[in-house]
């Protein structure tokens, strides 16, 4: 199928498509890795303690109330931290997806659904290979939503953006982990949302309803008059009268029942790892309304071939295709249907706040490292991958590095200075030499 | 026969042949000169003219040299089959075949042959029109310079007449002199001349021989029986019109088959908006991507196709990693 091959060849597909285990795996790495970075960090911490003030440590009595605290670099120093599973990575990176769908609600006019849900499915690729205990999401997600705005093209100046998010107040903290996300990303910004494609499905319905639909190219011989017979013979779903007025609202009303699982319940599972946007699509239609669904399946790629083993050709495409739909399909609706909402759930809220704790934590034991404050991250920088430091923006270029630079440059200036006033100019060689010793 | 007899027997049309036992009808008008003394060198130069003319294949019309050749040996056999009466009937009948089949070829043969012909005429002649020019000039210059020493000389006698007698040795030895130099410039230009002719020479031949090119001869695609290793001249296909997608039709889905009009009531309101049409604004841009986006992907199955994806890839690093231990071990 033409449609499907150029599927194939997005990035989409190739990078970020997933196999249930594949995803799996994938995470437990990270969240494996981001925690022996820790556990080395903490280290790390504990001997500098140790190093600088050894009699204090020894002194200090255990003290299970400072733990709440965690300010102290000995108290830190003597407990290990508890580390996130990868599940309850993944519940937190959730948290913040629906935060995204918030923020996105508060600017006026509220940001587009694409908008909001590339910036969800930017997190959601971005935590699959970086963990929350290494990076917060508190700071990735404002990032994420202000590069999809600039991806999906809507424009909105920056300081505008930075004043909607709260807890920000300068606007350099919002593009402060840029480099990282998008590296994160692997420099693909193409989402392919299934939205459109919903749109496109009902735009087709409604032109069978209207008895102008044009049958498939795999399926000449039927008409618009037999397509629109046949729309008007699917089972209703409650039992109301069947007209041609009835099936335009009963598809509109399908039509924005989808649109809502897509808008949510695709956004928070991960279906779109495991699934491709039009099967995504075409499973929140089955959720919302079946035999209409199963309908427009049938005209498109034919029945199901359990129902007439018969006649249908075992080896068409076709066929194989229903075969398989059929399966992913209903596994999907499965996926879509099983997402709950955090604010619905008391449970998960409580279990959520336990999660931040934690991270907040690890957060502590990261702003210790002895090694990590001078490799802190500085937007723009050029420093290679360097998945260590904490995102703190531009506070985090620390009094040294600034000190440095200074010296560097006024270095610099003295040596240009004198070159001027040499009238054959500096000596080649020497230069060459304080080049490379740069 | 004499002339005289020629013009009493046939000056009134055709009649039969006067020889006893002969049975053909002669005109005048095929009567000619006799060329050669002997009257059987003279039929036989008649009967190898006319079966040349049939037979005249041409040896870039040959697979190769070897069938050539067997043309040649079998194209002799038949005239000496004709000259010496040996199977005169049957070679007659292939001959008359032969021609009756391959009109067309023989005719672009003949044409071609006369073309050739023409064209080397036409050669010679500019050869000797140019031979006949640079006769002529040799021999302007010859005269020219004999007209000058002659002058020259005059010049000098006058001038040794009218000078004074110490003079005189002198005069003679400028006249020398001038002499000398003139002759001297003339063999420079002369050699001069002579390069410039050598080169155009050279360009006529050069040019003569691109015009020389072999034109391949159109013979018809019958083989005919009579003449074997024939080469097998095949028509080109007439040229198919232009594709730019090599056969592959970009428009062509699956799925589905875009219209041209979708109900739809907010999209309707573009279709009317004036604002958002002016910009050029095509809603059939809007539908073929809405409708790539309703069914891109929905065959394609992440749960196999990325498993597959791993596994291709698998193999590879699992045999070298098997590898590496090997090397190792031993």
């Amino acid at each position: 199928m033409i449609e499907d091959d150029i599927y194939r060849s997005s990035t989409q597909f190739r990078l970020w498509s997933f196999t249930r285990d594949s995803l799996q795996s994938l995470r437990a790495n990270t969240n494996a890795l981001a925690v022996e970075r820790i556990r080395a960090t903490q280290r790390r911490v504990r001997e500098a303690v140790r190093s600088t003030t050894p009699s204090t440590v020894e002194a200090s009595t255990p003290n299970p109330s400072d733990a709440e605290g965690g300010g102290k670099p000995d108290v830190i120093a003597r407990k290990d931290v508890v580390c996130l599973t990868p599940e309850e990575e993944l519940e937190f990176v959730g948290y913040y997806c629906e935060q995204t769908l918030e923020l996105g609600e508060t600017y006026k006019p509220s940001l587009p659904t694409a908008v909001r849900a590339t910036a969800i499915q930017y997190l959601r690729r971005f935590y699959i290979t970086n963990s929350v205990m290494t990076y917060h999401p508190k700071s990735i997600m404002p990032c994420a939503l202000f590069l999809a705005t600039k991806s999906d093209h809507y424009y909105m100046p920056l300081q505008e953006f930075a004043n909607g998010v709260p807890g920000i107040t300068n606007s350099d903290e919002v593009i402060a982990p840029e480099f990282n996300l998008t590296k994160g990303l692997r420099f693909t910004f193409d989402v392919r949302h299934p939205f459109r494609g919903l749109e496109g499905g009902v735009m087709e319905l409604q032109a069978i309803a209207q008895g102008s639909g044009k049958p498939g190219p795999h399926h000449p011989e039927k008409t618009p008059e037999g397509l629109m017979q046949a729309l008007l013979a699917v089972t209703p779903l409650d039992s109301s009268p069947d007209k041609q007025r009835s099936i335009a609202i009963r598809i509109a009303k399908a039509h924005s029942k989808a649109r809502e699982i897509l808008k949510t319940a695709a956004q928070m599972t991960d279906a779109y790892f495991l699934y491709t946007p039009s099967q995504i699509w075409f499973s929140a239609f089955l959720l919302a309304d079946r035999p209409l669904a199963e309908f427009y399946l049938d005209i498109k790629i034919g029945p199901p071939a359990a129902d007439d083993g018969v006649n249908a050709d075992s080896t068409s495409p076709l066929t194989l295709i229903r075969a398989k739909l059929v399966s992913t399909l209903s596994n999907c609706s499965q996926l879509l249907k099983s997402y709950r909402p955090v604010s619905s759930d008391p449970d998960k809220r409580k279990s959520l706040k336990g999660i931040a704790k934690k991270v907040y934590q690890c957060q502590q034991v990261e702003k210790l490292d002895p090694v990590g404050l001078g490799r802190a991250q500085k937007r723009g920088s050029g420093t290679p991958a360097s998945a260590t430091g904490p995102v703190g923006g531009a506070d985090a270029i620390s009094e040294s590095d600034m000190e440095r630079v200074a010296k560097k440059r006024r270095l610099e200036r003295e040596r240009k200075e004198k070159e001027t006033r040499d009238i054959f100019g500096g000596e080649l060689v020497a230069q060459r030499n304080k080049g490379a010793a740069m | 026969m004499c002339e005289s007899c020629v013009d009493r027997i046939f000056s009134s049309g055709p009649a039969p042949c006067p020889v006893a036992g002969c049975h053909k009808t002669l005109r005048k008008n095929r009567f000619r000169k006799q060329t050669f003394e002997d009257i059987n060198v003279e039929r036989e130069v008649d009967i190898r003219k006319r079966v040349m003319h049939i037979l005249n294949r041409r040896e870039e019309e040959f697979d190769n040299k070897r069938a050539y050749d067997d043309f040649l040996e079998q194209r002799e056999e038949m005239i000496s089959n004709l000259v010496y009466g040996n199977d005169v009937a049957k070679t007659e009948a292939d001959l008359k075949k032969y021609a009756a089949a391959n009109m067309d070829s023989i005719k672009a043969n003949q044409a071609l042959e006369s073309k050739e012909t023409a064209s080397f005429l036409e050669r010679q002649a500019i050869e000797q029109e140019q031979a006949r020019l640079r006769r002529q000039a040799a021999r302007q210059e010859y005269d020219n310079e004999r007209r000058e020493m002659l002058a020259d000389r005059e010049n000098i006698l006058s001038r040794l007449a009218a000078g004074k007698p110490g003079d005189a040795a002198a005069i003679a030895r400028e006249g020398q002199k001038v002499l000398l130099k003139k002759s001297s410039a003339r063999r420079s230009e002369e050699d001069r001349m002579r390069q410039k002719q050598a080169a155009l020479r050279g360009v006529e031949a050069r040019r003569a021989g691109a015009g020389q090119q072999p034109t391949t001869a159109d013979a018809d695609s019958e083989a005919s029986s009579l003449i074997k290793g024939l080469k097998k001249i095949k028509p080109p296909e007439p040229e198919k019109p232009y594709d730019p997608f090599g056969g592959f039709n970009p428009d062509k889905r699956d799925y589905y088959v875009l219209q041209d009009y979708y109900p739809s009531s907010w999209l309707d309101r573009i279709r009317d908006d004036v604002r958002m049409q002016a910009g050029g604004y095509d809603l059939r841009e809007y539908y073929s991507r809405t409708l790539l986006e309703t069914f891109a992907g929905l065959g394609c199955f992440i749960e196999d196709e990325v498993s597959n994806r791993n596994n291709t890839t698998l193999p590879v690093s699992k045999s070298a990693h098997s590898q590496g231990i090997g090397t190792d071990v031993f």
